[in-house]
């Protein structure tokens, strides 16, 4: 090769670089769109039985829509897909009649058929729904999810036989309903039903398609995919295509508000099974029945949504084309947003907000206000000392909320001494005792540990992020200065704190919680004997039996006043130490409208619109200081 | 020639295997999995997860059944973003990091190549010292404070460029600045040694006593040379700009293999996380080995073995 032609290939390939580039680039150019926001990471999906987080929330009630939606700024229940509801007298009968123009995005009209089939594949374990349990309100809900566990001999029961491998995933199988005779216990978990159907006994065997393909069963036993308490048992009921009649297993208050919320939403079912699942998520596929569609998706950059042309509300959605860019980085979303290429982001990097909450004047698209949630330190409460409640309630009376609300949470973070934050109507909000270093250092003593002598080294555990490790730092010094104790703090990351968690390897550890509905319930019900939740080893007999009464009663205000009761156990116990609330973070655009601070920070878009005069208050800026 | 790359091949399926193997391994020793949660899900609903996913099975078998569908090119479900396959997630952001890697080249080259032989020809001068002074920071400096100086300049004080996002060539020049900016270091520090070495032999000596301009020397005469170590290590270079952009990506908010990579990891996403690491040791692998072809055709000295 001479060095002429040489130097040609290089510049060849050079150019063909260049063209690359530009090439990949052409074609991503887009028409801006009417309203951008920040939505965080890139969502785990669309589908809404699938999902729990909140960047998937937000985009899961852009494109559907519930029997119910929440009111943007009450979060009162308002008519979504049922125009009027009825419930019964003690409170556990729901009738809803859907409105005859809600339609889904092909056209079709969405009716209780539709809702009945979302629920099921929502509680089918074969879904596996991370939020399953927001369903098991309703009766036998719980059991259906259960699968195999949830019935016992004598239950209805249906058989969902297999189907070839090669069928479309979403496919159900044929059913088979019968009356469950015995269960027979195999290796492991595994087990066999023996089943009456028409007077006929046969077992059968749970298996996977492929199996069930490839082997015949063995002698007198036959294949089936599943077998599950009988559907027609639980309390979801199509009375015709516009009325559906659901009942509860408790009268539960908050119930019309969990409609509201996107586990419960519909899905498509003719999308689902034509397409299969994950293939019908795919933009050019899906049907939804909410105000927006999508248009496409970008992975890890952007879904864009246009407003719906079948939605029934349609003259009242007022933004036509809104981008959710999934950015993760706190500070590119704030650069993106100061630079005008966003109009909401939903959190803002604490060095920054701390300029920006300061600036004189204050800013108009700032108004951090505090929410239904709750941060707090876990009580490892099997392990001495911390199993005396005297020691607990001096490590709580010994600390300095405000100091550390003032030093190192700059968005206005208020102290807290409850676990039910405030915000719920009518409940009275309980407090533990408020800070008292004389109190605790005299507690303190009568444990036997006078002045902290003797007292062993505790330990606080925090998952790996600045912030938490600041505070335990904080905490660490206020309790050495109080009761001269030796304290060191331990982070671990996501994965192995929640481990140690789980196993009780803590003294104290950082826990946080935001409500998934606005009820006290969904605070007090983790401190419970048997939740999950409940990593402290704190158990009270009568703590269990209020929340238990609480469950069942129907009248909402004698309801409040046990759970008070219960809160109140709590807060004189100490399993667990509050520290503060949460406040939103929003920075929304002065032009925007129809944004409103709420007590679960939950905003959808649906509402929002622009107003360039911005002549009209902004609702967003209320109760600003 | 046959036998190299047929060798090649085999220890790329080697390295390849052996990578998958010890990645799959080391991630799950790692404690928690992609369903951890602030809320500790139910018992039942975990199990159905579990189950869902074959997490529920020994270690050894889900290792088999996972290196089964990578071997037939199937490369699975992420774990994190239900909607996608891994493959779809590759062939999104694959292109993407190849347009950001290309213009961080081609900065890298260019910047580098006018500095290296501007410093060679200015030898001894302050521009010189000024130029290696800037490659020695550009080598020193990592990219996020790069790209954190450039977005204070160009995209807050001298509103240049976008501050983040993917869509037109406006929002590549920046990230591929910073990206490139390093290699350029590198590029201009080692075209300067070559040049430096070739302006001192005697060839170039006859050429200038035979009256050739100084332009012409140094582009055709002195240039041709010196670019043999500039381009060798153009693989590394290459290799390294697309496999390195992570950083750079997740700052600048580029939906590329980067940013990906970041957040299976972050997230336990076991098999988006494997998928890209077996493609950044594909193209590390096929990086090298075209370096050693392109050795073979710039130079005739070096045989392939």
């Amino acid at each position: 090769m001479s060095s002429t032609s040489r130097t040609l290939v290089a510049c060849f390939l050079l150019g063909s670089l260049l063209l690359i580039v530009v090439w990949s680039t052409l074609e991503g150019g887009l028409p801006p769109a009417d309203f951008t926001f920040i939505n965080e990471s890139e969502v785990k999906s669309v589908d809404p039985a699938l999902i729990s987080g909140q960047p998937e929330g937000r985009i899961a009630t852009s494109i559907f829509e519930g029997v119910v939606r929440n009111d943007p700024e009450t979060l009162e229940p308002i008519p979504g897909v049922a125009k009027s509801w009825e419930i019964s007298e003690d409170r556990l009968v729901y009738t809803f009649f859907l409105r005859d123009n809600a339609r889904w995005s092909d056209g079709l009209l969405v009716t209780a058929y539709d809702f009945a089939y979302s629920w099921r594949r929502f509680l089918d374990p074969r879904t596996a729904a991370e939020y399953a349990y927001q369903a098991w309100y309703i009766k036998n809900a719980h059991d259906y999810s259960l699968g195999g566990s949830g019935i016992q001999p004598g239950d209805p029961v249906e058989i969902e036989l297999n189907l070839p491998p090669t069928a479309i995933n979403t496919l159900r199988g044929e059913v088979l309903h019968g009356k469950l005779i015995r269960i027979i216990p195999r290796r492991d978990e595994e087990r066999d039903f023996l089943v009456e159907i028409d007077g006929k006994e046969i077992t059968y065997r749970p298996t996977d398609d492929s199996e069930a393909a490839r082997n015949d069963p063995p002698e007198g036993v036959a294949w089936c995919r599943q077998v599950l308490l009988d559907f027609r048992e639980v309390g979801i009921k199509v009375i015709d295509e516009l009325t559906m009649q659901i009942t509860l297993e408790n009268p539960t208050p908050y119930f019309l508000g969990l409609l509201g919320f996107y586990p419960l939403y519909p899905v498509n079912q003719k999308c689902l099974e034509t397409y299969g699942a994950p293939q019908w998520t795919k933009a050019d596929n899906i049907v939804t029945n909410g105000a927006y569609k999508i248009v496409f998706r970008r992975i890890r950059d952007r879904i864009r949504m246009i407003k719906s042309e079948y939605y029934w509300n349609r003259e009242n959605v007022r933004l036509e084309l809104v981008d959710a860019l999934a950015v993760e980085s706190l500070t590119t979303a704030l650069n993106l947003y100061l630079t005008d290429k966003a109009d909401w982001i939903g959190d803002v990097p604490p060095p920054a907000m701390r300029e920006l909450i300061r600036e004189e004047p204050p800013r108009n698209d700032l108004n951090p206000v505090p929410y239904l949630s709750s941060y707090f330190y876990f009580v490892n409460t099997q392990i001495k000392p911390l199993d005396d409640v005297r020691i607990r309630r001096a490590l709580s009376m010994a600390l300095d909320r405000e100091e550390i609300t003032s030093k190192l949470l700059p968005a206005g973070e208020p102290p807290s001494l409850s676990l039910v934050s405030p915000g719920i109507e009518n409940y009275r909000t309980q407090t533990a005792d408020a800070e008292n270093p004389e109190l605790a250092r005299q507690l303190f003593a009568e444990a036997g540990y006078p002045e902290g002598h003797g007292f062993p080294r505790l330990e606080i555990l925090t998952n790996t992020h600045e912030a938490h490790q600041a505070i335990a730092e904080l905490i660490r010094k206020q309790w050495q200065r109080v009761l001269g104790i030796t304290v060191k703090t331990r982070n671990e990351e996501w994965g192995a704190y929640n481990a140690s968690l789980r196993l009780g390897k803590y003294d104290l550890a950082r826990r946080g919680w935001i409500a998934d509905y606005s009820d006290p319930n969904t605070f007090l019900d983790m401190f419970t004997t048997n939740s999950e939740q409940n990593s402290t080893g704190w158990s009270n007999a009568k703590y269990d039996e209020l929340l238990e009464l609480a469950q069942i009663e129907p009248d909402p205000d004698k309801r409040f006043r046990l759970l008070e009761q219960a809160e109140r156990i709590l807060l004189d116990e100490l399993p667990m130490i509050p520290i503060y609330t949460y406040v939103s973070k929003n920075m929304v655009k002065p032009y925007v409208r129809g944004f409103y601070n709420n007590v679960r920070d939950d905003h959808p878009v649906w509402a929002m619109w622009i107003d360039r005069s911005q002549e009209s208050p902004n609702p967003f800026l209320r109760g600003r200081q | 020639m046959t036998s190299f790359m047929v060798r090649r091949l085999l220890w790329m399926a080697i390295t390849l295997l052996v990578v998958y193997t010890v990645s799959f391994f080391l991630m799950r020793s790692v404690p928690g999995g992609p369903f951890d949660r602030e809320r500790v899900l139910e018992p039942e609903i975990m199990k159905n997860i579990e189950k869902r996913y074959n997490l529920d099975k020994p270690l050894y078998q889900q290792y088999l059944i996972e290196l089964g569908k990578v071997v037939r090119g199937d490369l699975g479900y992420s774990y994190k973003i239900n909607d996608y396959t891994v493959n779809e997630v590759i062939a999104e952001g694959l292109p993407i990091s190849v347009a950001l890697g290309s213009l961080a080249l081609i900065f890298a080259t260019t910047l580098g190549l006018v500095a290296g032989v501007t410093s060679a020809v200015l030898r001894g001068t302050w521009g010189d010292v000024l130029l290696m002074l800037i490659a020695t920071l550009g080598i020193a400096l990592p990219n996020f404070v790069i790209a954190g100086i450039c977005i204070i300049l160009f995209v807050f004080l001298l509103p240049l460029f976008p501050a983040a996002g993917w869509g037109d060539f406006n929002q590549l020049v920046l990230p591929a600045f910073c990206l490139g900016a390093p290699y350029a270091a590198y590029i201009a520090r080692i075209a300067r040694t070559s040049m430096l070495d070739i302006l001192s032999q005697d060839h170039i000596r006859t050429a200038r006593a035979k009256g050739v301009g100084p332009l012409r020397l140094i582009l055709v005469h002195a240039l041709r040379g010196a670019l043999l170590p500039v381009v060798s290590f153009l693989g590394p270079a290459v290799a390294g700009i697309l496999t390195g952009s992570l950083v750079v990506e997740q700052i600048f908010a580029i939906p590329g293999l980067g940013s990906h990579f970041v957040q299976a990891a972050l997230q336990k996403d076991y098999t988006l996380a494997m998928g890209l690491v077996l493609l950044y040791t594909l193209l590390l692998y096929v990086m090298n080995w075209l370096v050693d072809l392109s050795y073979a055709l710039l130079d005739p000295r070096v045989e392939l073995e």
